[in-house]
């Protein structure tokens, strides 16, 4: 039952993630945090600096949650289901191209849809910045990774691995 | 030289893609076109282009779609299988690798440590991202006010976002669905 819901969430989320990768985070911490306890937001945390540490999309730190819910199976099955949307959608796009890019109604749907998960983003990095950010060395940390990553060039994943760095020796 | 379009070769594409590309949105996509379009010439750069656009326009997250997009237009359903296969590969085995050393190694002192400055790095790095997300994304009050409204609906009154975002995309119809 478990993997069953966890598969359908899934499913559901990578379906609604509209306007960017980052779009399936305020739904994957409410439905994974919030309602069924399967994760801590620190665990949470933990999971997207994974997903942002290895190569490839994003969407891989969904096989880290499907490892904690359920282990190795957990982990294989939260990946097909998170892909398995993006390709049912694709395919049928990729054929009607033209029509869809034309389509009045998707249109207008993601012209509301894209600035509305900016504030649903925006609540989510409060939620998870109350669990993470708990002294002035870790506002420290959090603001230098904001700035350079905004700011400058540098790619997340050093920035990422230089705070663990500085957690080890400072936190 | 034009190498032969084979499902293998995709996927092996896709795998030394997926394997090599850190970083965010960009840095991928330079590397997709750097591979496919320039040196192996699988598609031209107007298709390319297109796919980009497609991934970008679709529900779901803009790598992986563009990804599926490619693999579709190279070799249809057994190309997507290839593409998505080859692109998550490497990622996937070693979030699973991380996931487990790290569910084993809970409550060890250091990896506590470290795992609370990388928490902190997250906060920013999601910062970073809202603001550019706000800066290509928010131009005018109507998305001043859809973006504002969700947040409220979510931080204070704990709406689900899924529900949120299918709101969103109704309101988005009924505010912009009549122009023209």
């Amino acid at each position: 039952m478990v993997l069953l819901k966890l598969c359908w969430l899934l499913f559901v989320i990578n379906a609604l993630t509209i306007g960017g990768g980052y779009v399936m985070l305020p739904m994957l911490q409410k439905e994974f945090v919030v309602n069924y306890h399967w994760l801590t937001n620190q665990e949470f945390l933990d999971a997207i600096a994974i997903g942002q540490l290895t190569p490839g999309p994003l969407t891989v730190m969904n096989a880290v949650i499907g490892y904690k819910v359920s282990g190795l199976t957990g982990a294989v099955l939260a990946m097909v289901s998170s892909y398995l949307p993006c390709i049912v959608i694709v395919t049928i796009v990729a054929r009607y191209y033209y029509s869809y890019r034309e389509s009045i109604i998707v249109q207008a749907c993601f012209r509301g849809i894209k600035p509305a998960v900016i504030g649903l983003l925006a609540a989510v990095a409060i939620s998870l910045g109350s669990t993470a950010i708990v002294d002035p060395r870790t506002s420290g940390i959090a603001l230098i990774s904001f700035a350079l990553i905004a700011f400058t060039k540098t790619d997340p994943s050093i920035v990422i691995v230089g705070a663990g760095i500085a957690g080890a020796v400072f936190l | 030289m034009e190498d032969k379009i084979t499902i293998k070769a995709i996927f092996w594409k896709f795998l030394k893609i997926g394997s090599f590309s850190f970083g965010g949105v960009y840095s991928m996509l330079a590397f997709f076109e750097r591979e496919l379009v320039e040196k192996n010439k699988w598609l031209t750069h107007e298709e390319f282009v297109e796919s980009v656009a497609i991934g970008q326009m679709t529900p779901g997250p803009p790598i992986v779609n563009t990804g599926i997009c490619i693999g579709y237009k190279l070799k249809r359903l057994k190309g997507v299988l290839a593409t998505t296969a080859g692109q998550s590969f490497t990622g996937t085995l070693l979030a699973i690798l991380l996931a487990v050393f790290y569910v084993k190694s809970r409550g060890n002192v250091l990896l506590t440590s470290v795992m609370k400055g990388v928490g902190a790095a997250v906060v920013g790095l999601l910062l970073s991202i809202i603001f550019k997300m706000a800066r290509n994304t928010i131009k005018d009050l109507t998305s001043v006010l859809f973006a504002l409204a969700a947040f409220i609906a979510l931080a204070l009154f704990r709406l689900n976002p899924i529900g949120l975002i299918l709101a969103a995309g109704i309101t988005g119809l009924a505010v912009y669905g009549r122009r023209r």
